[in-house]
């Protein structure tokens, strides 16, 4: 009986977790987008904060998701003193999602002999290249710009 | 309390006091920021960038009883015709951050192959020069480095960019107080005025054998933007130099010192190149010149101070600039005469001559963009009182008009008229010898085409 009523409760929590897991992926947007950014060349950068302001000004609001994804030189993007930080901040206060590539973050801590501080709005995944495959996947529309 | 000590206790206060603020981005018209410095985390390892420049003018003065001209009557800097065609500057450059990930350095390269006034001296063209090679440290926060050769933190119209300056030729301010000519080694006796037929057989009117400093020094600047909130930022710099321009010499083994502030408002959200700058500098230093004609080598030091203070308002379709430039020492009388006497009879007492005599300067700039179109008119109107209180006393001012076409953000067409009085005011028979040059001086058209890259 006690057997019984743990396996009922496991299956509550397994429940409510997977619930909020998907909850957490799921979104009721119109429209997904994955923006890629993985240019040295600094315009890319201008370039792709104003791709994510058309998006949103494109769509009603909570029809359009957006997620930036960078890795290699593009990285550069998500640093704290980057020049565009505050449009940054902007774009992620309307909803727009930063991930940050871990394997480049290593790699760029490795070279420079010290972790590189990021905007605090960039979420670090363990890999660019891998979080856009998961989002295509998910349905979003790949754009590199 | 004296003007320079007042200026240098404001700077180093203002400076403590906002010191613990935020440092802020550059805004349009921050040139320290601008040209030392990259853009955090968006700074390419080299960027490759320059401009043509591209005119034809004409003097329209004329000669003087003789049949003979003087500088201001022929076209710069080859001096020897009233008309001509030239390209007045080709520079190319690049600048960047080295190793893009660590913003800590960038680099700031430069090299003028125009018919610029950098590149000529009495023996003819140098080729091409470098005009610009600096890099700078940003390690310290409030305090970055640059250290080279670089424009020094000064005058507006010479730390401003070439290509963003509205008019082809500088003010007689900025022509001959700031853009400074170098003593020549030893004494050179006046050459000129010379005929036309003296000219095109190859007479040389510009008697200097170096180039023109061109608002450059090699040295290490300290300097920072600090953000005061509301737009608000206030930059400052402070730098040693050698005070050879873009020579690498210190022979007179003496430093000049470059002190400079200034506080802007970033109006960008009216327009991208749109702000509001307050600023004022200083420089002082020495130069070796010998000015005694007596066949006897005896250079001697000599201050050159020189300081000044304007504003600078741009908001489109407005823009208008005003500054005023003191200068103490070192006063240039023209390139026919390089141990700086103004007149053609040299004082052996090595008095009565620019060496030690004081000038000052201003202008006033104004421009409007025509609205919904390409076109711009532009206004300036400036003045120098040179040798002051001295029996050679002169007074140069000129109105310039002008017009530009703004082809796209990076070329345009801009012409020039220019109404130009010149005047030896004091009553002397020194005045008598140099009116009897300076009423030639005329009006002159300039025309010239601006392409960067």
């Amino acid at each position: 009986m006690l057997k019984n009523i743990r396996s009922i409760f496991c299956a509550i929590g397994f429940f409510i977790m997977s619930s909020t897991a998907l909850a957490a992926d799921a979104s009721f947007a119109d429209y997904k987008y994955v923006l890629h950014i993985s240019d040295m060349d600094p315009s890319k950068q201008g370039l792709i904060l104003n791709n994510a302001v058309n998006l949103l000004e494109a769509y009603p609001p909570g029809a359009v998701e957006i997620e930036i994804v960078a890795y290699g030189p593009g990285l550069r993007l998500m640093f704290a003193q980057n020049v565009n930080a505050k449009r940054v901040d902007s774009l992620s206060q309307s909803g727009v999602k930063f991930s940050a590539c871990g394997n480049t973050l290593k790699a760029m801590t490795t070279q420079l002999g010290y972790e590189p501080k990021l905007n605090p709005v960039a979420q670090v995944v363990p890999g660019g290249i891998v979080r856009i495959g998961e989002l295509v996947k998910q349905g979003y529309i790949y754009v590199k710009p | 309390m004296g003007e320079k000590k007042l200026f240098k206790r404001t700077l180093v206060g203002t400076t403590f006091t906002v010191c613990l603020a935020v440092a802020g981005t550059a805004s349009a018209l921050d040139w320290l920021m601008l040209q030392g410095t990259e853009p955090d985390g968006a700074s390419a390892p080299v960027k490759v960038w320059g401009f043509i420049q591209a005119n034809y003018q004409k003097d329209y003065s004329t000669a003087n009883a003789g049949g003979a001209y003087v500088p201001a009557k022929l076209i710069g800097p080859n001096l020897n015709a009233q008309s001509g065609f030239t390209l007045a500057h080709a520079q190319v450059g690049v600048r960047g951050t080295g190793f893009p990930l660590d913003e800590h350095i960038n680099y700031f390269m430069l090299l003028e192959a125009g018919n610029a006034a950098t590149n000529r001296s009495s023996s003819g063209s140098n080729g091409v020069v470098v005009t610009d090679a600096s890099a700078t440290l940003n390690y310290i926060k409030g305090a970055r480095v640059r250290v080279g050769l670089f424009k020094y933190p000064g005058s507006e119209e010479g730390l401003q960019s070439l290509v963003k300056t509205d008019y082809i030729n500088f003010t007689e301010g900025a022509n001959f107080l700031l853009l400074e000519r170098f003593p020549n080694a030893t004494y050179t006796a006046n050459v000129g005025p010379f005929t036309q037929a003296q000219l095109q057989n190859g007479s040389n009117i510009n008697a200097f054998t170096g180039t023109v400093g061109g608002f450059r020094d090699t040295g290490v600047q300290v300097f920072d933007s600090f953000d005061l909130g509301k737009d608000w930022n206030l930059s400052y710099a402070a730098m040693l130099g050698n005070g050879s321009g873009i020579e690498f010499d210190n022979v007179d083994g003496q430093y000049d010192q470059y002190l400079y502030i200034s506080a802007e408002k970033n109006l960008a959200s009216t327009g991208p190149a749109n702000g509001l700058k307050f600023f004022a500098w200083n420089q002082s230093g020495q130069r070796l010149a010998d000015v005694t004609n007596d066949t006897v080598a005896n250079r001697k030091l000599y201050d050159r101070k020189r300081s000044g203070l304007g504003v600078k308002y741009m908001a489109k379709p407005y823009r208008a600039t005003f500054e005023y430039i003191t200068a103490d020492g070192m006063i240039f009388e023209g390139p026919d005469k390089p141990s700086y006497y103004f007149a053609n009879t040299a004082n052996p007492a090595g008095t009565n001559n620019g060496a030690d005599a004081k000038a000052n300067a201003w202008y006033l700039d104004g421009g409007w963009y025509i609205p919904g179109t390409k076109w711009e008119l532009d206004a300036r109107y400036d003045i120098l009182d040179a040798n002051t209180g001295r029996n050679d006393e002169h007074k140069f001012s000129k109105w310039t008009l002008g017009t530009q076409y703004n082809i796209n953000p990076m070329a345009k067409v801009t012409a020039n008229y220019e109404i130009r009085t010149y005047d030896c005011t004091a009553s002397s028979p020194q005045c008598t010898n140099a009116d009897a040059n300076l009423k030639g001086v005329g009006n002159k058209f300039s025309l010239q085409v601006t392409a960067a890259f």
